[in-house]
């Protein structure tokens, strides 16, 4: 059977609906199979479902070169790598500290530290390093410029904002606070090297005009999802009110109160020791 | 806490998350005199659009919500409608503001390019804002669990 022929000959539409649209369904399809299910079976595809959806996007950009939106697809398998090293460093890094439960050996720490450093070098050899996702030979990924600001800029103001939060509401935070602090400026100082350093592909100029974009985008965002909440909560609040009130009871009468009483009465004191 | 004493906290806190961009603003009026990089018109553009898209996206999702809410009250029908009317009233303004001409069209040619533009913009957004959200989270309980254990035994005899 010749797929590539197939491929080939198939509608510029429906190859990005099979082979970008779809796979993208089909994450979300499988995680909520994987964990909504109790049988294995079920939670095992689900799993494959979703992963066969990652990676089906990955590919996307050459399954589906037409298609300008699969340059998403590219930027996804070009960060998954430092992506996940972060992710997995940090849970090391959290987990090999004094927790109750699920405690991993104290040597994961610096393999945590390890990894989650070697994430973030990762990334930033994105920017001023020949690692930048390319679509074509010195053409940069569009997506890069909306992933890499809106990241760093949302890091700084999180951790800002933690390290503040650590210190009102927290009791005896400080070196909490400090290391949140730390993880702020550093961020702030990656944020500030970009706007004034070039790298071999991404300008500093292009980079300050999508930082603010980036702004642009995380406030839209924010205004149009408290927007959908509130929207929701009006309509659950508007059905709640139409329904007629629940039925009321009858208070209990003297009988009633005073055999409750009397059962009180009997459970009520204990034995003498 | 005192009620007063909470809201001053809440607005440090807020303070605290909007400090980095302010901090970027400041130095970019110091140094350039004005706000250097940001073109009025594309930022609203972009803001727009991010919003349009986020409703709809996101009250798809709630749409999804309703159906576990209707599990516990014999599956109504009014809700489900209304927000049904809710989503439908978030696609067809993003469709008619876009078709409105340049003022919502980025660098596409046309309603369909943009919308679906900026549905993927809106993944990949949402993948670095997950992304932050997780090493903010990970780090501040990194740095918590990296303390050494205290107990309320300690606390007491301080």
């Amino acid at each position: 059977m010749n797929i590539q022929g197939f491929v080939d000959s198939m509608d510029e539409m429906l190859k990005a609906f099979l082979l970008f649209w779809l796979p993208i369904a089909m994450v979300p399809l499988g995680l909520w199979f994987s964990m909504s299910s109790r049988s294995k079976s079920t939670t095992t595809n689900g799993r494959f479902l979703a992963f066969f959806g990652i990676i089906l996007i990955c590919l996307s950009t050459w399954t589906v070169p037409s298609s300008p939106s699969t340059a998403a697809g590219h930027l996804l398998g070009a960060i998954i790598g430092p992506c996940m090293l972060i992710i997995i460093g940090i849970y090391l890094i959290s987990f090999s500290g004094n927790v109750p439960v699920g405690k991993l050996p104290r040597s994961d720490r610096r393999l945590g530290v390890l990894m989650s450093g070697a994430g973030f070098v990762w990334l930033a050899g994105m920017h001023w390093w020949i690692l930048t996702p390319q679509l074509s030979p010195d053409e940069v990924n569009p997506y890069w410029y909306v992933f890499w600001p809106t990241f760093i800029l949302l890091t700084s103001c999180l951790a800002s904002c933690s390290a503040v939060t650590l210190l009102t509401l927290g009791d005896r935070r400080r070196a909490e606070s400090n290391a949140m602090f730390f993880v702020s400026v550093l961020s702030m100082i990656i944020l500030l090297l970009g706007l004034n350093i070039d790298g071999p592909l991404v300008q500093a100029d292009d980079f300050r005009e999508n930082l603010w974009l980036a702004v642009a985008d995380m406030a839209g965002i924010a205004a149009g999802s408290l927007l959908s909440i509130l929207v929701f909560a009006f309509v659950i609040y508007t059905y709640e009110r139409s329904l007629p009130p629940p039925k009321t009871i009858e208070p209990p009468t003297a009988l009633e109160l005073e055999r409750v009483s009397a059962v009180i009465q009997h459970h009520l004191g204990g034995e003498e020791e | 806490m005192k009620e007063s004493s909470l809201s001053m906290t809440w607005r440090m806190i807020l303070l605290a998350f909007l400090l980095p961009p302010l901090f970027i603003l400041a130095l970019d009026i110091t140094f350039y005199g004005s706000f250097k990089g940001i073109d009025s018109g594309v930022t609203f553009t972009r803001f727009a659009n991010a919003t349009l898209t986020a409703y709809t996206l996101c009250s798809l999702f709630l749409l999804g919500n309703l159906f576990f809410y209707g599990e516990s009250r014999n599956r109504p029908l009014a809700p489900l409608v209304g927000m049904i009317f809710a989503t439908l009233l978030g696609i067809l303004s993003t469709w008619f503001f876009i078709g409105q001409g340049p003022m919502l069209l980025e660098d596409n040619g046309s309603v369909r390019a943009q919308a679906i533009y900026n549905i993927v913009h809106m993944f990949v957004s949402s993948g670095a804002i997950f992304l932050a959200v997780c090493v903010a989270l990970g780090v501040t309980f990194s740095a918590i669990t990296s303390q050494k254990p205290r107990s309320d035994f300690d606390l007491e005899e301080e």
